[in-house]
């Protein structure tokens, strides 16, 4: 059965029910619903309806089966890590879904995986960013964003439960930059923007930072919101010890703007509430210099993240369309690295939009940081 | 000489039959895949009419012709080590060809993404 069992298979849910009644000290556990959630491009995430007699989750449960999809790219944690970061970050007050049990037995899924609660709502990030019922509560949102930003990096070195996160001094920039290199190096195509970007990261590393657990995909489209409430913040396979402006830069990058790409904190605000709802919080000033590194490093990893999306196609033998597709999308994280650090000097550029008329597009302009290139 | 329609005319009727006439009857949830569908016969259709990136994008920097190392190759390199750097000529002439060489390949790619961006 391990491994090649469809999960909906009788035999795969019984194992999966006696999983869940042992590791909850239940009688008994009787799935009820079981059904691919849309969503997650490197992993697998299942809505999972229980009904639970005895124990501590006595009666009827909405979780969530998280495990991997048939491919993935390196950066990620495995599915037993992120349930063990999803841990501390619930520990810490962070808005997550409760993580619950980790199991890797494959008579159980096949698989490595976790099991955590269910929050109510929805992550679409074209619907967050443009539902126009929304815009009143968006603001809020950006600030409570900032907080909840500020509590994740509340988690700080050494942590014996997170003792498997490489250390800060093995995956700060230089070590990012060199690590984007080998990748180009292996890369079929020369890719001669995301040189010169990185060139540009190599000579404005900015000062070490005191390091903090940062999320690395804190971003619109991975947390929820329901009736204007947020419910969770999702995805932490990327966690990692950083500098926190690594987050902050993350969250205002371009790519994660979505319908509204003039409200440059993430498509739901401008920067004021996102950073307020920050430095109130965290009792820590944002220094924009670093942002900027953070954010033309943050369009750097996008491109490569997304050329390494489109090898999982061209590669790995999965074979996908949306794979596929987010493989070309490097081209726009290039064409954000040259506005960026090279303002201006756009060839067939009209006149600047006003904020707003670009909507319907995934990215576009952006202004406002000074270029010292 | 292939027949007639070109495989390009061919593609943009396929594209059109595909999402005005056979997207409709598809289930709502299978109309991401289909619009997916969609944008990669666009893509093919726009790659078909225009030609890859000539090497005459580099003759500015590189003169005519002499340089038997592919130009794009040896351009991501020299952009690497900051080749261009010491020379303010030199280097306005690299961005130029990075500006044209992302604007091309969005041209065949995303053209939406571009308009997006404030470029005709």
């Amino acid at each position: 059965m391990a491994g090649t069992a469809s999960p909906r298979s009788e035999p795969r849910q019984r194992a999966l029910s006696r999983f869940l009644a042992a590791a909850s000290a239940a009688r008994t556990v009787e799935i009820t619903a079981l059904r691919r959630l849309r969503g997650g491009a490197l992993q697998e995430n299942w809505g999972l309806d229980a009904h639970f007699s005895g124990g501590p989750l006595d009666g009827e449960q909405r979780l969530v089966l998280r495990t991997c999809a048939a491919t993935g790219i390196a950066a990620s944690l495995t599915r037993l890590r992120e349930f063990a970061v999803q841990k501390a970050a619930f520990a810490a007050g962070v808005t997550v879904p409760e993580p619950l049990f980790a199991g890797e037995d494959p008579d159980v899924w096949g698989k490595p995986f976790f099991i955590m609660r269910r929050a109510p709502g929805i992550a679409a990030p074209d619907r967050i960013t443009g539902d126009r019922a929304l815009d009143l509560v968006l603001p809020a949102i950006a600030e409570r964003l900032g907080r909840e930003l500020a509590l994740v990096h509340t988690i700080r070195p050494p942590r014996p439960d997170l003792a498997f996160l490489a250390p800060h001094a093995e995956v700060g920039p230089a070590q990012q930059i060199a690590g984007f290199r080998a990748y180009l190096d292996r890369h079929r195509i020369p890719r001669p923007v995301l040189e010169w970007g990185i060139r540009w990261l190599e000579t404005h590393i900015p000062p070490p930072a005191e390091p903090v657990l940062c999320h690395h995909d804190f971003r619109t489209g991975n947390y929820m919101l329901d009736g204007g409430a947020l419910t969770a913040i999702l995805d932490w396979e990327f966690a990692g010890w950083g500098d926190p402006h690594e987050d902050l830069g993350w969250f205002c990058c371009k790519a994660w703007r979505f319908a509204r790409p003039d409200r440059e904190a993430g498509g739901i605000a401008d920067r004021t509430p996102f950073h307020r709802g920050y430095e109130q919080a965290s009792g820590r000033s944002i220094d924009p210099r670093r942002v900027r590194f953070w954010e033309v490093l943050a369009s750097v990893r996008w491109a490569i993240i997304a050329l390494q999306q489109g090898d999982r196609h061209m590669l790995d033998g999965e074979r996908d369309l949306d794979l596929a597709l987010t493989g070309r999308r490097a081209t726009e994280c290039e064409l954000e690295i040259l506005m960026l650090l090279d303002p201006g000097r756009e060839p067939g550029a009209r006149a600047r939009q006003p904020p707003g008329q670009a909507r319907g597009s995934r990215f576009a302009e952006r202004r406002g940081c000074p270029s010292d290139v | 000489m292939s027949d007639l329609p070109s495989g390009v005319a061919l593609l943009a009727l396929a594209r059109d039959v595909l999402t005005s006439e056979l997207m409709p009857l598809l289930p709502e949830e299978h109309h991401p895949d289909a619009l997916r569908v969609a944008r990669c016969m666009a893509i093919a259709q726009r790659e078909a009419e225009t030609a890859e990136t000539p090497e005459h994008e580099f003759r500015d920097l590189y003169g005519a012709g002499t340089d038997t190392d592919q130009p794009l190759r040896r351009f991501a390199r020299e952009l690497r080590i900051g080749a261009f750097e010491n020379s303010r000529d030199r280097e306005a002439c690299a961005r130029a060809i990075l500006w044209r060489l992302t604007v091309a390949k969005l041209r065949r790619s995303n053209p939406e993404f571009l308009a997006a961006n404030g470029f005709d």
